[in-house]
């Protein structure tokens, strides 16, 4: 009985014992690097395509917000899946989130959008409001008037014969404010992505956009 | 009448289990009729979690259906990705770059992976036998953590998009993938002697939720209860490139829930040859090879970890989802769980293991 708690004892008097009783620690939680991670900020200036926005499946996540000088995605992390999208699809490589921007750089895949609208000729009652609302064509023809009438071909469409002519679709930016703007939920834009990929012969890490 | 005489028949209990119930974790309601011991009858009552995700996918296109889809189940999330992509690769003719099918069997092999260890180990859990439950989840990170070196993250990939996937392997990461294979494979080859060969594990798994195969047939049960009872049914036999990769369905004709068990034991040795056999013949190329989705309807089928996943899909002419529906397998094997499995078992104690052994998943069936 004495030796087994002599032995007991000095057991417990090592001092690596007590050194680990009293200041064990276990290793810190690290985030690994292939982590699929919230969209950070690279540094590289926001060109305000609005793609991450765009791209973005979960509701209220990334809104691009103009700040001080520039402009800038926010990330709301509440609302964030951490899908990666937003990075895949930023042709300006704003943002990075775990390996995914490095792979797109390495592989050379890319998110491409195409914008496509459809008018329901059935809902559509010529009003002009999608004409007027769209900010490209106020860029292409300062001076239409709020019943969406243009002389100008430039514009991605206008109001004739009491029907919207569609004159160039591939100038859509795929902002959906025509959409917002229609009474009757005429005109939809359809946000078409592709995933494609321009395999780089010899990736380097410069080979970045 | 035949009929007239089984509702009046006398019952002692009828004894509830769940939705909120010490030792039945899934949230549905199993009416057990017992004579004594025995239950002479079940029914299961559903509806306590329903999400209408179908409904939140019409009107939208694929890159934000893609992510819904994956959220239908929490566990078995790559699959229900891989079907409805390749649903919507078959409307709109896209094909995929042989190196980017490799890698979706990859994916999909290490989410079959961690599926069934979770399902293993909840029956190991739900037979009190806590100490192989907790090496099987621990033999779950291993899985995770490759699937996660793989996508970005552990459940919901969001691996696979249409025309290829979203990232290559890296060859480093190849390398830790098979070391990673090696020691699980030899973890699970003790564990699953473990299961085979111990006593008190047939004690409480040998004979008991008897699914005969004629049984299994009358309830349509799919995934490793049918191919527990006999029935070689297996969509991955269908998918041209397991077709590609000689892929043989796993049986065992016992029968009971000990069968079932083996089933998915015998399954995980059989991913991993799959993975094995994907990084060795892995084709050199591109991954995305491109493609817009168009406007079709398609009935597609694959199969998920617990069985048949079935996707109808309408699409209209920008590749927006007009309409979708799911059918997953777990509504399947939960009617032949509680119809003919529990039928018969000789004690409520097993009537929870019983049910847990086909694997059923509430949130894919109610989605």
């Amino acid at each position: 009985m004495a030796v087994s708690l002599f032995w007991y004892m000095v057991e417990f008097a090592r001092s690596e014992w007590i050194k680990k009783f009293l200041f064990a620690k276990t290793a810190p939680l690290v985030t690994p690097a292939h982590f699929r991670g919230f969209p950070e900020p690279t540094g590289k200036a926001c060109q305000h395509a609005l793609f991450c926005m765009m791209v973005c499946p979960a509701p209220g996540a990334i809104e691009v917000l103009h700040e001080g000088d520039g402009w800038k995605p926010n990330i709301h992390k509440g609302h964030c899946i951490r899908c990666g999208l937003c990075v895949e699809a930023c042709p300006n490589g704003v943002l990075r989130s775990g390996r995914v921007l490095e792979t797109m750089w390495d592989q050379g895949t890319s998110l491409q959008f195409t914008f496509r609208i459809a008018i329901d000729p059935d809902l559509c009652m010529g009003c002009g409001n999608c004409c007027t609302a769209c900010p490209v064509n106020k860029l292409a023809d300062a001076q239409m008037g709020a019943g969406g009438h243009s002389a100008s071909d430039e514009v991605i469409m206008r109001v004739q014969g009491g029907d919207i002519l569609v004159l160039h679709e591939e100038k859509c930016t795929g902002c959906k404010t025509c959409e917002q703007s229609c009474p009757n939920d005429a005109i939809r834009i359809a946000r078409i992505l592709e995933g494609t990929q321009q395999p780089i012969q010899q990736p380097s890490p410069e080979a970045g956009p | 009448m035949g009929g007239e005489a089984e509702m009046k028949r006398t019952v002692d209990v009828n004894i509830p289990l769940g939705p909120v119930h010490p030792c039945f974790k899934e949230p549905a309601r199993l009416k057990c009729e017992t004579r004594g011991e025995r239950v002479i009858g079940a029914e299961v009552e559903l509806g306590y979690m329903k999400k209408g995700i179908e409904r939140i996918m019409k009107g939208r296109p694929w890159q934000e259906v893609m992510f819904l889809a994956e959220r239908v189940c929490g566990i078995c999330s790559v699959i229900h990705n891989l079907v409805f992509i390749e649903a919507i690769e078959k409307i709109s003719g896209i094909s995929v770059p042989q190196r980017a099918a490799f890698l979706r069997v990859i994916a999909n092999e290490l989410d079959r992976m961690q599926s069934h260890l979770l399902a293993n180990f909840s029956y190991c859990y739900t037979i009190e036998h806590e100490t192989l439950a907790m090496y099987l989840l621990d033999v779950r990170e291993l899985v995770m953590d490759e699937l996660e070196r793989l996508t970005g993250a552990r459940v919901t990939c969001a691996y696979i998009i249409p025309g290829g996937v979203r990232c290559d392997i890296r060859a480093e990461d190849q390398a830790t993938l098979r070391i990673s294979l090696d020691r699980i494979e030899s973890d699970l080859h003790r564990y699953a002697r473990m299961f085979e060969t111990g006593p008190m594990i047939a004690l409480r798994s040998k004979g008991i939720g008897i699914l005969t195969q004629e049984s299994a047939r009358r309830s349509h049960a799919v995934g490793p209860t049918a191919r527990g009872s006999g029935i070689d049914v297996d969509m991955r036999t269908q998918h041209p490139t397991y077709q590609q990769l000689g892929f043989v369905p796993v049986v065992r004709k016992d029968c009971d829930n000990h069968a079932r068990i083996m089933v998915r034991f015998d399954e995980l040795f059989a991913s991993i040859r799959i993975i094995r056999q994907c990084l060795d013949t892995l084709p050199k190329g591109i991954i995305r090879g491109g493609g817009i989705c168009k406007a079709g309807e398609i009935r597609y089928s694959g199969e998920a970890p617990r069985g048949e996943l079935t996707y109808t899909i309408k699409t209209d002419e920008f590749g927006r989802i007009t309409d979708i529906q799911i059918q997953t397998p777990s509504i399947m094997n939960i009617e032949a769980c509680c119809h003919e499995m529990i039928v018969g078992v000789d004690s409520i104690a097993d009537v929870t293991s019983t049910f847990v052994s086909a694997d059923p998943c509430i949130a894919c069936t109610e989605r």
